[in-house]
């Protein structure tokens, strides 16, 4: 294994932070968030995993598709292609892994989104494994790994005094050969973290089908808000609409944008003539559950069972207590 | 400059509209309008021979998009045509369009009407409403090879009869050999001189054959819900010989934005266009 002491890797994110545009985890007010850097003294060290995960990277929040300058008889459309080279640092597997599975949206489900593209083909993803386990996490039980190497292009490890690392990619292979020079690695190796099951049994094992018609559903929807801070803070919650604006300041001059957006709001499914297919709150949150362990899978043949990382982000967002592994839980206890 | 930018881009760009300039812009009675469409730059090799049954986002500029289902195939005139109803915001800016007015297309989207598959057999055509558009192009390719389908019944219903559309069109549908319209409405006014009442009951009345023979219906869910039901309770057809063409709020076209899922399918890419056997218990679901 290579290794590489952890003065030098600093040395090198300083270079780096200096040279290039770097994101790592930093402590902002009382939250951690993938964020650009100045320096390696900004960057967060302990952390189970960021508060946000690292869609926005890829698929921003919101972001202009193209500019419209138009009267009725003239109009042009001006694209907005995202240009800047990211490297973003301290990358949890759960979050390359929801990486992964919007390639397989927004990438290989043809035809491709040259956005997402665009800010994929620009950046470097550089893996920290993760040495201790949330008490929210369940990586491993859908099918990741606290070092998990999938969607990453370098990754590192962290051992006495410095870091193992292992490249994964010609991006990755890049970024080693910028490195400090790496030596071989004879000492300890530390224990796979581990972390308490949150449910017993894996989830592609449930019969979604038979319990589409559940009363759980709608029992469960009681408490919930609509609020969909679960939608924004999922790796791989992925919906978005799209809407007009004016630009201030240019009369004439619109802009179209492409917002993330939820299953779970009210209207989120309502056709013109104003029919809802899911117009109890109880169909909507279901929607959701259904997603990620039932429908995004089959639509898009994902190499995951489920379209969830187990970054266990919802469980703790959640303003009411609603908990994907409990929901996990509950529909195979019923099985049993 | 006039829809002159450069297309180079476009083609690796799906989310961004082609350019077209409004033709013609007619009332197709209460609240509808026929919009017609010429394709400017790369819109025309784009869309080519787009099929009955597709679809395509409209762009009222700094208003937003919306899907329509195309109205017309594309040997029928020189225009690409959409029925358009007044509902909504983008709806009203492209009621308020002018000829000669810019607006932005994307598509052709979805799947279409397996026409070839569907030679051979009578037709049932079931449009309810603003639902009548997309089957249009399917009258439309009929007639146009008119010896490859058997007998061609038109099922066209609405809720008042100002909200029938095509309504200058009949004349030709019906003067078309072995071919059948039937009109209802739920509201007939005092001149009126056709059926009164649900297309279930025309549907009922008219009593088609399921022997060789494919239904094709647009409406309301609600609506597609009850001509399945009847068509197979009563009248002997298989949901297999049942198609349909869906709505849904959509914000891409192309799998991605979620919008438009109907349980595990997604209306964009998997369909618009179904057989009730693929989507029956689905729409049961979600009715």
């Amino acid at each position: 294994m290579k290794y590489i002491q952890k003065a030098d890797l600093l040395a090198w994110l300083d270079i780096t932070a200096w040279e290039k545009n770097l994101i790592a985890p930093r402590k902002i007010g009382n939250q951690i968030l993938y964020q650009p850097i100045e320096n390696s003294s900004q960057i967060c060290w302990d952390y189970i995993r960021p508060d946000l995960s690292l869609k926005e990277a890829f698929f921003p929040p919101t972001e202009r598709l193209f500019m419209m300058k138009s009267n009725s008889q003239q109009v042009e459309l001006v694209e907005s292609m995202p240009e800047e080279e990211k490297i973003i640092f301290g990358v949890r597997s759960c979050d390359a892994l929801g990486v992964q599975m919007l390639d397989e949206l927004f990438l290989e489900n043809i035809p491709p989104d040259p956005y997402y593209a665009k800010r994929r083909e620009n950046t470097t993803l550089i893996g920290m494994t993760c040495s201790q386990i949330g008490a929210d996490c369940f990586c491993t039980q859908v099918g990741g790994a606290p070092d998990d190497p999938r969607g990453l292009d370098l990754m590192f490890k962290e051992v006495e005094d410095g870091y193992l690392l292992q490249v994964l990619s010609e991006k990755g292979q890049e970024i080693y050969e910028s490195l400090p020079k790496a030596s071989d690695y004879y000492g300890k190796m530390p224990d796979r973290p581990r972390g308490k099951p949150l449910f017993i049994g894996a989830p592609e094992s449930i019969d979604w089908e038979s319990h589409f018609d559940d009363e759980y559903w709608m029992e469960l929807s009681d408490r919930c808000l609509g609020c969909r801070i679960c939608a924004y803070v999922c790796p791989t919650c992925r919906c978005f609409d799209v809407r007009d604006e004016p630009i201030a300041g240019q009369p004439g001059a619109f802009e179209r944008l492409r917002s993330w957006d939820s299953c779970v709001r009210e209207n989120y499914r309502q056709i013109a003539g104003g029919h809802n297919p899911r117009a109890a709150k109880g169909e909507r949150l279901r929607n959701r559950f259904y997603c990620k362990f039932f429908y995004y899978p089959q639509q898009y043949h994902t190499s995951m069972t489920v379209a969830c990382t187990g970054c266990g982000r919802c469980i703790e967002a959640c303003p009411v207590n609603i908990d994907i592994s409990e929901i996990i839980s509950h529909l195979l206890e019923v099985a049993r | 400059m006039i829809g002159a930018q450069s297309y180079t881009s476009i083609q690796t760009n799906p989310m961004l509209p082609y350019l077209a300039r409004l033709v013609a812009i007619s009332d197709q009675g209460e609240e509808i309008k026929l919009l017609q469409l010429e394709l400017l730059n790369g819109g025309k090799e784009a869309f080519g021979e787009y099929k009955p049954g597709q679809f395509a986002f409209l762009s009222a500029f700094g208003i937003g998009e919306a899907p329509f289902g195309i109205a017309n195939i594309p040997s029928q005139g020189s225009t690409m045509d959409f029925a358009v109803q007044r509902l909504g915001g983008v709806t009203t800016a492209l009621h308020e369009l002018a000829p000669g007015d810019i607006l932005g297309v994307r598509g052709p989207m979805g799947n279409c009407f397996p026409m070839e598959d569907f030679e051979g057999n009578d037709l049932v055509v079931l449009g309810g409403g603003i639902g009548g558009a997309p089957l249009r192009p399917v009258i439309q390719y009929v007639l146009q090879n008119r010896e490859r389908y058997g007998k061609l019944t038109i099922l066209w219903a609405a809720r008042r009869p100002s909200l029938l559309i095509f309504q200058d069109e009949y004349e030709s549908w019906q003067e078309a050999p072995n071919t059948e319209l039937h009109l209802t409405v739920d509201e007939p006014d005092e001149e009126w001189q056709y059926e009164s009442g649900l297309i279930t009951d025309l549907l009922a009345k008219i009593a088609p054959r399921p022997n060789n023979a494919i239904t094709i219906t647009c409406g309301p869910p609600i609506m597609i819900h009850f001509v399945n039901k009847m068509l197979v309770e009563k009248l002997g057809f298989a949901a297999a010989q049942n198609y349909v063409t869906l709505e849904a709020r959509m914000h891409c076209g192309i799998g991605k934005c979620g919008r438009c899922n109907l349980g595990d399918k997604l209306v964009c890419v998997d369909g618009p266009v179904f057989s009730m056997d693929e989507v029956g218990e689905l729409l049961e679901k979600f009715l």
